[in-house]
């Protein structure tokens, strides 16, 4: 672009949208060189604009003349409202408070019925809601404006109103809290008439609603369900892809803050998508379907890709995550093992032909720029696909082979990926980047020039350290600060020297190289104020660690020694050693001691001097002689222009006066106790690693997970109840800097609360099952799936379901659907997924997906399967089988259904065998004296409805055949025609097998008594007459 | 998540497009985070340095000069950073083809449209639509509305 351009050469489309007016005014600033010139002329454009403003609406202006009678017409106020736009923006945003005069014009020009004066209303707006000022000041009317202009009949006005909020609503919460608003904006996204332009613009607008105001869907549960499905039903769009790219941004904002489960189902068809777009439409074959406009510098589309990958990201949680959660997690999250493997497989195939494409070599820079975003970004989420150890090792190596790339983007980008990489996979991680290319980063320190490198390279050092080559980082780390040339940023000089401190205290196992590290970085002087916790957590290490006493205060005595001591190691002498002068006396003595401190005072802060006088009144403490010294130091202090400094001395002074007047140091000695030692067991300086914590993709930081560093060899138990400031004669200032440092306050991340949630209903059924409504209809399937192996789960206009229960092994069943399209259209977006009612650790039963459907479509007449698997682990109750959620859309309509699926604890009966009357009998009875009333379950005169039959016999037949369907054994005797005696086995996975036995006794009025005997306690016995009743209840 | 604002200035510091889609409640004024962004970006060595920069707790800079003329995006802390490249270098390809061989000129003079260029681009924090075709199309229509 060349600046010098000529205004008249500028090939600006002619249309009736230019504005003459604003384009001489803007000439005419470019002409003036001087900006005390152009500052008069905005000033006097600014006074003529007030003017026609005020004329406008009818005020007399400043000198009392009215400027004419005309109205102002939207062109004029157009083209004012412009200027001022361009004069804020082009101020930097200083100029506010001289343009906010207009904000009522730039309301009446949203309210035009012209389009670009409209626009340029809403333009202006959206640059000037960033001010409070401005939001407070006309939000109502603009709010009003804007619902009015949504629901216009006008596309384009309501591409402006859905334009705005998509910006403002960020700005403020005041859009995001309207109800109405929100609902109009709600109203496009839904509504099937909706252009796709403006499907989009809604759907970004509706996001950008639900960040400030995440009640939107959080609050009211069925809304959430409804709405979320409606958002669902925007990626059906698979011709372009167009309102895909829109609506993945508001899933997965959805997915992190509001609620992942609504969206694990999604997975198999985002890996279709993901695995057509890198894989399919890369490969030239001739069945690619993948739009082509959609390829961007000869790749394919990087956003498409990215939006996607980052949405599963937020789906999947990975063995290695568990594993550093406790092996809690959220329940709506997916984990990686229970992704079906032909999308597992699909997602690894796109992870394999993103590092293809990286290394094809390309002259374009634009091209290597989407080369590196796909690389990366699969690459980052390959840790998510449960990588074998050697798929680490590869990455690792790979990763590092880009650390000498020519491009520095890569470097950083390579770096950023270690990092991550580590975070995710651990010590196969590490110790494969350790191995060998330590060297390498070092290097990389010493060389780079650039702070954001940098940052990266210690942020990855940070994660590699531990106690076999802390000794080696840190040196390097250390000489980097010391001498390096490029280090300019102060930020990053703090950061190091935090982390430093961080890792020798962490790894450390020598502790004179602890000693003698952390003087070193307290002397660089490289720190900011916020470093004080570094001096501070020394001294509480020493004060906690008797073995550091001696070691410290030789060290800080030779640093004292020397020139240019920093304040730090001032500070740390003048506690430690007032603590433990004593330690050092056979290398100085306490009146050379006294000498070095009143020396160091005259170059110090005032809170240093203030610590220094404490200093020496606790070395008068243990040497008196020098008392002569001490009160003519304290005598001069006396003097002090610092309040502070001057009580000290005055209080000091006057202990010393007590302690020669009463010829005995008690109330010296009782004030001066030694420092019990600290309770703080947790590194305050944690709290500093900001953002290295949050700048991975990983909710929990990086610290905390790393178990190699449970404890350091400090660390011990410590009493409780040691307050150090009742021990110490410090007065406010003084106290406070020695408070021990707070431990920091838990990570509120996500994870960790949702965490607390799991385990508190641990033993509950899961709200999300409670919270499904069943599909009205649902219990005629559901009987028929208790009795049978194969039939109708579920029949509408729309759709039949049919099942099929296929017996895996004793506790396990394979489940499979069909779906058949019963119209003469398509059936798309068609989604399940399997809720369980418990989803803890110790669940009753599992359901896992074994195969997902085939298509997300089914043309009219075909049909789609889909197979799953029950594992039954514990008895439990039918009133808790599984619950299936389809989704589809057909005709423009949404639906849903909710089938409870008759799974429960008679699936996996077994017969034993033909028994005898005589068996049954002997085993009813040694139960009964085995177990007495435990195990037993008795429910009487329970009406059954489908016992239909009009006299007995029929009642017994239709009894007797339902409990043999279920897989009852059922004993032949005749002495007693209106009673069954049933007998069978339950299996299950964790708690074993059990024998039951049941007496069904058929009354005359139609109603059944039934009494159940079990081999174990517990409510198997009810769970097993419930099955019975149900699949009995029409 | 997202970008959370983007800025467009010349070597000198002068803004020519800024748009905010979200702040920090605590934030700076915006013009101090404007001229904060300035000096840290235009110190920058454009051969020696990445177009990447931490800039705060909550903010990542990515950035590219084009010609006399700097584009940042203020992205997300967790955001990854190389699409983002891919985003402003699409919105100068549309600027360009909008404008046919945009300079600083023409965003001076028709900042307004430059703003509609945005507008059709990005929304709520994301990208809209990436089909310059589409885009133009868009544009060229609503160019031409009263």
């Amino acid at each position: 672009m060349d600046r010098r351009k000529p205004f008249i050469d500028s090939t600006v489309s002619n249309t009736g949208s230019n504005i003459k007016g604003l384009q001489l005014f803007i000439a005419d600033l470019r002409s003036s060189q001087q900006s005390e010139d152009q500052h008069k002329r905005i000033q006097s454009e600014i006074v003529k604009i007030k003017q026609h403003f005020n004329a406008s609406t009818g005020k007399s202006s400043s000198n009392g003349r009215i400027l004419g009678t005309d109205k102002l017409d939207g062109y004029q106020r157009k083209k004012y409202i412009a200027k001022l736009a361009y004069i804020y923006i082009t101020s930097n945003t200083t100029m506010l408070n001289d343009i906010i005069f207009g904000l009522n014009e730039v309301v009446e020009l949203i309210k035009s019925n012209v389009f670009s004066e409209k626009f340029m209303g809403y333009m202006t707006l959206e640059v000037l809601y960033r001010h409070p000022i401005v939001v407070n000041k006309i939000n109502d009317k603009v709010i009003a404006q804007l619902i009015q202009d949504i629901g216009s009949t006008s596309d384009d006005f309501t591409e402006l109103g859905l334009n705005f909020v998509g910006v403002a609503s960020g700005l403020t919460k005041q859009l995001s809290s309207n109800p109405d608003l929100v609902s109009e904006v709600f109203q496009i996204l839904r509504s099937p008439t909706s252009s796709l332009y403006l499907k989009k613009k809604s759907t970004l607008a509706f996001l950008s609603l639900l960040k400030t105001n995440n009640s939107i869907l959080s609050e009211d549960i069925q809304r959430r369900r409804l709405w979320i499905q409606r958002i669902l039903s925007l990626l059906d769009d698979t011709d372009n892809y167009r309102l895909t790219l829109t609506t993945l941004p508001l899933v997965e904002y959805i997915a992190k803050n509001i609620d992942p489960s609504y969206f694990t189902r999604l997975i198999p068809q985002l890996s279709e998508i993901l695995y057509k777009c890198v894989v399919v439409s890369n490969s030239g074959l001739r069945n690619n379907d993948f739009p082509e406009e959609y390829r961007f510098a000869n790749m394919p589309n990087p956003w498409l890709i990215t939006k996607i990958v980052s949405l599963l990201h937020s789906l999947i949680i990975s063995p290695s995550e568990i594993e550093r959660n406790n092996g809690l997690f959220d329940s709506g999250l997916i984990h990686t093992d229970n992704i079906d493997s032909e999308s597992l497989g699909k997602l690894r195939m796109c992870v394999m032909e993103a590092i293809n494409l990286g290394t094809r070599r390309t002259a374009d820079p634009m091209e290597k720029v989407v080369q590196n975003t796909i690389l990366f970004s699969l690459i980052n989420f390959a840790s998510k696909l449960d990588p074998s150890h050697e798929a680490i090792v590869n990455s690792a190596t790979a990763l590092c082979n880009l650390l000498t790339s020519n491009d520095i983007n890569v470097r950083y980008l390579a770096l950023d990926a270690l990092i991550r990489l580590c975070s995710f996979s651990g010590k196969t991680a590490y110790d494969s980047i350790r191995g060998k290319n330590l060297d390498l980063i070092f290097h990389i320190l010493n060389s780079e020039k650039d702070s954001s490198i940098i940052r990266k390279v210690v942020d990855l050092l940070y994660t590699l350290t531990d106690s076999d080559n802390v000794k080696i980082v840190i040196d390097q780390l250390l000489h980097y600060l010391t001498t390096s040339k490029h280090l300019t940023d102060p930020h990053i000089k703090s950061d190091i020297a935090v982390k430093i401190a961080i890792l020798t205290e962490k790894f450390s196992v020598d502790p004179s190289w602890y000693v003698i590290v952390s003087l070193k970085i307290l002397s660089l002087a490289v720190m900011s104020a916020k470093d004080e916790e570094i001096w501070r957590r020394l001294c509480q290490i020493v004060v906690n660690n008797p073995q550091l006493h001696e070691i410290t205060c030789t060290n800080l005595v030779e640093h004292l020694r020397g020139n240019n001591i920093s304040e730090y190691v001032v500070k740390a002498s003048a506690f430690l050693l007032g603590e433990y002068a004593e330690s050092v006396q056979n290398v100085i003595s306490i009146s050379e001691l006294f000498n070095l401190f009143a020396e160091k005072y005259f170059m110090v802060p005032n809170s240093t001097k203030a610590m220094i006088l404490s200093t020496m009144i606790k070395l008068y403490k243990f040497d008196p002689n020098i008392g002569s010294m001490v009160i003519r130091f304290f005598q001069l202090e006396l003097n002090s222009l610092d309040i502070e400094l001057q009580t000290r001395s005055y209080e000091y002074l006057k202990l010393i006066q007590i302690s020669k007047m009463t010829e005995n140091s008690h109330l010296l000695d009782a004030l001066l106790q030694p420092m019990p030692p600290f309770n703080t067991k947790s590194n305050p300086l944690l709290n500093r690693l900001g953002s290295l914590s949050t700048g991975s993709t990983s909710s929990s930081a990086l610290v905390p997970s790393r178990s190699r560093s449970s404890s350091t060899f400090f660390e011990k138990p410590m009493p409780d109840n040691t307050d150090i400031n009742n021990t110490t004669v410090m007065t406010s200032q003084d106290s406070e800097s020695h408070e021990a440092p707070r431990p920091p306050p838990a990570r509120k991340t996500r994870s960790s609360s949702l965490l607390i949630d799991t385990l508190a209903k641990s033993s509950t059924v899961d709200d999300k099952y409670l919270q499904l409504k069943l599909t009205g209809n649902w219990k005629e399937g559901f009987t028929r799936m208790i009795q049978f192996r194969q039939g109708v789960l579920h029949q509408s206009p729309l759709l039949r379901i049919l099942y099929r229960i296929s017996i895996l092994d004793a506790t396990r069943l394979e489940v499979s659907l069909t779906y058949i399209n019963q119209t003469e259209w398509e059936i798309s977006s068609l989604t399940s997924e399997l809720v369980a009612s418990h989803t803890d650790n110790n669940p009753e039963y599992i359901v896992q997906s074994s195969q997902v459907v085939d298509s997300s479509r089914i043309a009219a007449h075909q049909r789609v399967q889909e197979k799953f698997e029950v594992t039954i682990r514990k008895p439990f109750s039918i009133v808790e089988a599984p619950i299936i959620n389809v989704c589809y859309t057909c005709g423009g309509s949404v639906n849903t259904l909710n089938l409870k699926l008759g799974v429960g604890m008679t699936s996996t009966l077994a017969s034993n065998g033909l028994v005898s009357l005589a068996q049954f009998v002997t085993r009813w009875k040694t139960l009964s004296d085995a177990l007495g009333k435990e195990g037993e379950y008795q429910a009487n005169n329970v009406f059954l409805s489908a016992l239909t039959g009009e006299n007995m016999g029929e009642h017994m037949s239709k009894l007797t055949t339902t409990v043999k369907r279920m897989g009852f054994d059922v004993v032949e005797q005749a002495n007693l025609p209106q009673t069954l005696f049933l007998a069978g086995i339950i299996h299950t996975r964790s708690d074993g097998n059990f024998g039951c036995l049941l007496k069904l006794t058929c009354l005359e009025s139609g109603k059944v008594n039934f009494t159940c005997k079990t081999t174990t306690g517990g409510s198997l016995a009810q769970n097993i007459v419930e099955c019975i009743q149900f699949a009995l209840v029409k | 998540m997202g970008i959370r604002f983007i800025l467009c200035f010349n070597k000198q510091g002068v803004v020519r497009l800024v748009r905010w889609f979200a702040t920090d409640d605590s934030s700076t004024e915006p013009q101090e985070e404007i001229s904060q962004i300035y000096r840290l970006i235009s110190s920058r060595d454009h051969k020696h340095q990445c177009n990447f920069f931490e800039l705060s707790e909550t903010t990542k800079l990515v950035y590219k000069r084009y010609a006399g003329l700097y584009f940042v995006m203020g992205i997300d802390i967790t955001d990854e950073e190389p699409i983002y490249l891919s985003h402003i270098h699409l919105f100068v390809e549309v600027l360009d083809a909008f404008f046919g061989n945009v300079c600083e000129l023409d965003i001076v003079f028709n900042f307004y449209k430059a703003y509609m260029v945005m507008d059709e681009m990005f929304l709520g924090g994301e990208i809209q639509e990436v089909s310059k075709d589409v885009l133009l199309e868009r544009l060229s229509t609503t160019d031409r509305l009263e």
